[in-house]
């Protein structure tokens, strides 16, 4: 099992160099295609044409474009994106302090959608087979259209304003300060035993989970119910029902373990939907995550930052694909070696 | 009685959902049946017939649509009918125990051998201690190798005869009083089908259990059964001993059933083929008669106006059919051929040979590990040769497995040989040589397995049969004739009738299907046909049409034909010549009537073992005890 686990992940790290490399070549020259100067923001008015000069070759403008991807990628891989322009800081340590709250957001989002999703899955299915499937259907429709945004301004007037018991700005309460152990709030609280700052953390990151969760569960929901459907036509679910097994037990313990492979398969491709969705709701919820920090440096033109986030986004990608190789190997036994 | 249904009777149209107005359709009438402890009663029937639905009238899974309209279901002086369906649920699995058709996906693919089982005897009250021992002795009594070993394995991991020796040990692990088993070798090879019937046997006596074996086989259940009911379009059209049914068969439909089995051994006759097909539960309706009416070779003029009854023949044998019938066995449908000449095309070997193998190998490499490191190399071929001349009927028998349908991808060019040489009419075919490639199109064409996935559904009859018109209408053989024309005429060729052309898959029976797939084969005149598995999905008076249907070809059209079957009497019936498969080679090769009266080889000899005997006084199946 370990060994399985272990080569997927070998396997994956050594598809992932190219990928990555080739990546960043996209992400380089689209970003220098832009008819952006990053200069513009760093002059001040009176510079000179000598200072503009002088900028341009410190930070490097002055090399050919190829010239310009192999110095940032060579120092990329050294784990130096540079520096940002706007904040004046390293991109690897703004990323850093961002990361780990959208990582927490999305995480605790995943959760939500499937503490939704699976029984909600289960009802669609059951609903099916008893053909009052139009209800179910025309609800996880209507949900499926409603954007994540949405969700985040809907909630934030049920919740913050009409019966306002949960907060909807910021990450913390304004008198908690983060210990930054790990850099994700939950974590860090909970073993520094502050149980009081953990709980305003958590009630700060339910609305926006919520919202991003509510519009990711309806897909779930559909591949869980198809899949369940496929499952019910099988001849081992038949067998089961004539060995005597309740429907319950047929449901739970059978159709739903061989449903959950293609579902994992579509959280894996669709956890990207998660992240852009992030991005609009921590604006909305002034959550400072990478969403919050894209936002800045494509308003600025913070050349450096959107490469590094941009980078950051397929790395995410890559380890995502990774642990759902892992993850449906280790739940399909047809998948191991012979 | 274990088990007795009295003038049972399921009804379409009864629920919800039917138009008011519409008239219910018996779609089983009148079925009365029993078996008591410790006998097998054999429920015989082509697909369709109705045999499975009885099976699952007694699960209580009534389909969506159906209703029970009539009759009883006793099990054991309780009517199961009336049961409520928790009250029912708990007779199954424990008292009431089923074997079904398909054992590799008869089990969770994601629950190993052990936790399925465990669950099973959890069902069954077993203690939490003692259920692993338990597995384990109950997967020995099965003759399972390795009992410990396997239950921590996936179903994946075993055979198909394995798979279904883990559900006949979880079968007999309550120690039912009533096993249901719905066609329980069908998916199985030859070989493991003798060793599991063996095991089911072997099991049953020890148990005393009652059995219901559902099968479209009449001479195995023949031999495995006490008694036999023969189930036609949802009416049972004769009931007895099983060595009367199958050595006096009265009803008219069981003699053609009988007879248009081909036979291993014995004298060849040519096979009497009912024609048309079984009515489905559409056309049952409009039937006011007897239902077998319409095919009947004896038919009365009264016959088709009102339903015949169940009468006693003799004690004990029982026949629906006109008085006058089945009590005087007149010949059976097509008796009077019998007599006339008949031979497997030979072929001819004045002629160098239409294809050509030379010491073929064909491998395939398995990697696995984290860089692919670790590889197995199995050979599906390993260094054959063979040769098929032009005319002449070949045959090619052997087990899954056996390489037998990699023979037919390389030769039809859908697989490279890994080494050795094919020619195509004197021809060596190398990967990338158009002119060859189409050549060797030309010569040869395949017929595949499954007429069901194998036409497009979109496409009408007349497309499908002349879709090699779309490729390159000017090849050769079809520049000589237009595209209507040769549809016609492939029309004609494989019986179908004239306004066929214009119909669509869906509209087609099974066996109207396989011919539209032999006729698009036909359709460039090729010299060879090659055939895997044609007639295994078709039931046995529709699979006498086929064969007839192929014979008639070979004569007319001089066309070549390699079969792949897992059937020896099918084979024999064809095939001039036999060529025994195991394990990628040709073990055993010759003419097939004497290769199967003298099987030089111990393979040859246990695929021969396999087979019922037709004669139900053989003892069969062999007593178990082989390793699997």
């Amino acid at each position: 099992m370990f060994q399985l686990s272990l080569a997927i992940i070998v396997r994956r790290l050594a598809a992932a160099i190219p990928t990555l490399v080739l990546l960043s070549l996209v992400v380089f020259v689209v970003l220098r295609l832009l008819p952006v100067d990053p200069l513009a923001a760093l002059l001040p008015p009176s510079a000179t044409a000598e200072d503009a000069r002088a900028l341009r070759a410190q930070l490097g403008f002055d090399q050919p474009i190829p010239m310009q991807f192999l110095i940032w990628l060579w120092e990329a891989v050294r784990g130096n994106l540079g520096n940002s322009i706007n904040f004046h800081q390293p991109v690897t340590s703004l990323i850093g302090a961002a990361m780990p709250a959208t990582i927490e957001l999305a995480l605790v989002a995943l959760a939500i959608a499937l503490a939704i999703s699976v029984p909600g899955g289960a009802l669609a299915f059951v609903l099916h087979q008893r053909a009052r499937e139009t209800a179910a259907d025309l609800t996880v429709t209507l949900l499926q259209s409603i954007p994540s945004f949405l969700w985040a301004l809907l909630l934030i007037i049920v919740f913050g304003v009409l019966w306002p018991v949960l907060p909807f700005s910021g990450r913390v309460g304004q008198e908690v300060v983060l210990p930054g152990i790990t850099g994700f709030a939950l974590i860090d609280l909970l073993i520094t035993g502050r149980l009081r700052d953990w709980s305003s953390a958590l009630s700060h990151l339910l609305l926006p989970a919520l919202s991003l969760a509510l519009s990711f569960s309806p897909m779930v929901i559909r591949v869980l119910r198809s899949g369940l459907i496929d499952a019910a036509g099988e001849p081992y679910v038949e067998v089961a029902r004539l060995r005597g097994l309740s429907e319950t037990r047929i449901l739970w313990r059978h159709m739903l373990k061989n449903a959950v492979l293609p579902t994992i398969t579509m959280i894996g491709v669709q956890f990207g939907f998660l992240f852009s969705g992030a991005l609009l709701v921590e604006m909305i919820f002034g959550f400072p995550g990478v969403g919050n920090l894209m936002v800045q440096a494509v308003k600025g033109n913070d050349m450096p930052l959107i490469q590094g986030i941009a980078l950051l986004f397929c790395v995410l990608m890559l380890a995502i694909n990774t642990v759902v190789d892992v993850l449906y190997a280790l739940l399909n036994p047809r998948l191991r070696a012979p | 009685m274990m088990l007795s249904v009295t003038n049972l009777t399921l009804s379409a149209g009864e629920q919800a959902g039917a138009k008011a107005g519409a008239k219910a359709v018996a779609v089983l009438r009148d079925i009365t049946l029993s078996v008591a402890r410790g006998r097998v009663l054999g429920l015989v029937g082509e697909s369709g017939a109705g045999k499975s639905m009885v099976g699952r009238l007694i699960a209580g899974h009534t389909p969506r649509g159906f209703a029970v309209t009539r009759g009883q279901v006793m099990f054991d002086g309780r009517d199961l009918l009336q049961l409520a369906a928790a009250e029912r649920r708990k007779l199954l699995g424990r008292r009431i125990a089923f074997i079904p058709q398909e054992p590799l996906s008869s089990l969770n693919p994601v629950m190993t051998i052990g936790q399925t089982f465990d669950e099973h005897l959890m069902l069954l009250g077993v203690a939490s201690g003692e259920r692993a021992a338990a597995i384990v002795n109950h997967l020995a009594a099965v003759h399972l190798p390795r009992p410990e070993a396997m239950v921590r394995r996936y179903p994946h991991e075993l055979s198909g005869g394995q798979c279904q020796r883990v559900l006949i040990a979880m079968a007999f692990a309550s120690d039912p009083a009533l096993l249901i088993a719905d066609e329980p070798t069908t998916a199985l090879d030859v070989v493991s089908q003798t060793h599991i019937l063996a095991l089911l046997k072997e099991q049953q006596r020890l148990h005393q259990t009652a059995v219901l074996l559902i099968t479209h086989d009449l001479r195995l259940a023949a031999h495995v059964c006490d008694e036999i009911a023969v189930l036609y379009a949802g009416e049972q059209v004769e009931r007895g001993a099983a060595r009367e049914v199958l050595g006096q068969p009265c009803h008219p439909y069981t003699r053609a059933l009988q007879a248009a089995n081909p036979d291993v051994h014995g004298s060849q006759r040519q096979l009497p083929a009912l024609a048309g097909q079984m009515p489905g539960i559409s056309a049952l309706s409009a039937i006011a008669g007897c239902r077998f009416f319409a095919r009947c070779p004896q038919a009365l003029a009264a016959c088709g106006s009102e339903p015949q009854l169940l009468r006693e023949v003799t004690t004990g044998h029982w026949v629906r059919c006109a008085p006058g019938c089945a009590t005087n066995p007149a010949p059976v449908a097509g008796d009077d051929l019998q007599s006339a000449a008949w031979s497997a095309p030979v072929g001819d070997w004045n002629s160098p040979p239409l294809v050509e193998l030379q010491e073929v190998t064909l491998s395939y490499t398995a990697r696995w590990g984290a860089f692919g490191q670790r590889k197995l190399v199995s050979h599906a071929v390993n260094k054959l040769s063979l040769r098929i001349q032009p005319g002449e009927f070949v045959g090619i028998v052997g087990e899954s497995g056996s390489g037998k349908s990699s023979i037919a991808r390389l030769i039809v060019g859908a697989e490279a040989p890994t080494a050795g040489r094919i020619n195509i009419a004197g021809r060596e075919r190398i990967p990338g040589d158009a002119t060859v490639a189409r050549l060797s199109r030309e010569c040869v064409q395949m017929i595949f397995q499954d007429p069901h996935s194998a036409l497009n559904p979109r496409r009408s009859v007349y497309r499908l049969l002349t879709q090699a018109y779309e490729l390159d209408h000017t090849a050769g053989s079809l520049a000589r004739k237009t595209r209507p024309e040769r549809g016609a005429e492939l029309l004609a060729d494989v019986g179908l009738p004239a306004d066929a052309l214009s119909r669509y898959p869906a509209q087609l029976s099974g066996g109207q299907k396989q011919r539209v797939n032999i006729g698009r084969a036909l359709c460039v005149m090729p010299r060879l046909l090659v055939a895997d598995e044609i007639v295994s999905g078709l039931d046995v008076s529709v699979q006498a049409q086929i064969l007839n249907l192929l014979l008639e070809l070979g004569r007319r059209a001089n066309v070549a034909l390699l079969l792949i079957s897992h059937d020896l009497s099918v084979v024999r019936y064809l095939c001039s010549r036999v060529m025994v498969m195991q394990a990628g080679s040709i073990v055993e090769e010759g003419k097939t009537e004497e290769v199967f009266a003298r099987p030089q080889h111990p393979y040859t000899q246990l695929l021969l073992r396999s087979v019922p005997p037709a004669d139900p006084s053989i003892a069969w199946p062999p007593a178990p005890g082989q390793k699997p």
